[in-house]
């Protein structure tokens, strides 16, 4: 014969235990400040190493920011160039403007007076034949030379100085040719 | 929760589940000594797993979960420092102090054969016929299934009949 479940449940009951242990209360009330200031110390420690992480992180960023300050000069040249590099090219856009109005008065002139200068036979026309061509000639190279470099100032100068004289000397031709008739 | 409120949590904790905690570890270790480090333990391991301690759970279910998993742990760690030597009369409490009148050799060979009992097995049973757990409370302690608690007591009561059966002594 065995043993029931209820015999053996009522006699697991009995198994239950009770019995003082009034040490027991305090050593876990000591074990729990002992943890809790343990913890108390870790955080503190914590706190100690973020501190000095930031601090070691604030000394970067100013030494970093010190340096950057001190290189401001080289880090403003390229808007210094970019400046510099817009007045250029508004002055550029000037004097193309002026060699412009040069050619359109210096072509309107050659239509009227090229015909005759190919036409007249007197020695003066000749020169003054021989002068517009040799102008053209010039004028050609320097355009040629600024179509390489559109910032070249001294060919700019030439062009204009050879446009110039050009209009000088077809306006020349059209006076002699009223002084002729 | 600030510290004074934890330490009246602890407090309160240990007045109300205390005996009963004792009682457990000390069915699951089997000295006085170790029950009351598991107690210790399971309030400390509670303390430092506060904040992991949704209100999900009841508290004491919670503590309770801390301690069977502290009695396992102290049990691994004594069976090999002990390496299974047996414990000095000093350590157990007399089997029938404090007990009702009864059947005190069933009580004995009971408390041998649950012993034996695998440890789930005699988790389930201690927590439900001992300390008069609920299948359900006795699920979220062991983080199981309901219906495995009762099959494992099922199986624990299969075990134990077994094994009284086979006793000296026993009834016939």
């Amino acid at each position: 014969m065995s043993y029931s479940d209820e015999e053996i449940s009522r006699a697991a009951r009995e198994l239950h235990r009770e019995w003082d242990s009034p040490e027991l209360w305090p050593r876990i009330q000591a074990a729990l400040a002992a943890e809790a200031a343990g913890a108390e110390r870790r955080r503190a420690l914590r706190v100690r190493a973020w501190l000095s992480v930031a601090a070691a992180a604030a000394v970067l960023v100013l030494g970093v920011s010190v340096l950057l300050r001190g290189r401001a000069p080289h880090a403003g040249v390229p808007a210094a160039e970019a400046e510099r590099r817009l007045l250029t090219d508004q002055a550029l856009r000037e004097v193309e403007r002026t060699e412009s109005d040069y050619v359109r008065s210096i072509d309107a002139l050659s239509r009227v007076a090229e015909p005759k200068v190919e036409e007249a036979g007197s020695p003066l026309m000749m020169s003054y034949r021989e002068k517009l061509l040799l102008l053209d000639s010039a004028i050609a190279e320097c355009r040629a030379g600024i179509e390489r470099n559109r910032f070249n100032a001294r060919l700019r100068r030439e062009l204009l100085s050879l446009y110039q004289e050009k209009q000088h000397t077809l306006q020349q031709v059209m006076k002699e040719d009223e002084d002729a008739l | 929760m600030p510290v004074q409120d934890e330490g009246v949590f602890f407090e309160e904790l240990y007045r109300s589940q205390g005996p009963r905690m004792k009682s457990v570890a000390y069915n699951i270790l089997g000295n006085v000594t170790d029950a009351e480090d598991a107690v210790q333990e399971a309030f400390l391991r509670a303390y430092r797993g506060l904040r992991s301690f949704k209100g999900t759970a009841r508290a004491s279910t919670w503590v309770y979960r801390i301690l069977v998993n502290a009695c396992h742990d102290i049990g691994r760690q004594r069976r090999r420092r002990r390496d299974e030597t047996e414990l000095g009369p000093e350590e157990r409490l007399p089997i029938t102090t404090a007990l009702p009148a009864g059947d005190a050799p069933l009580r004995v060979t009971l408390q041998k054969a649950v012993a034996a009992l695998r440890p789930r097995q005699r988790d389930v049973f201690l927590l439900f016929e001992v300390e008069g757990f609920l299948h359900r409370e006795i699920a979220e302690i062991l983080d199981i299934a309901e219906g495995t608690s009762k099959a494992l007591l099922f199986e624990a009561k299969r075990e134990l009949q077994s094994a009284l059966a086979d006793a000296p002594g026993r009834p016939r």
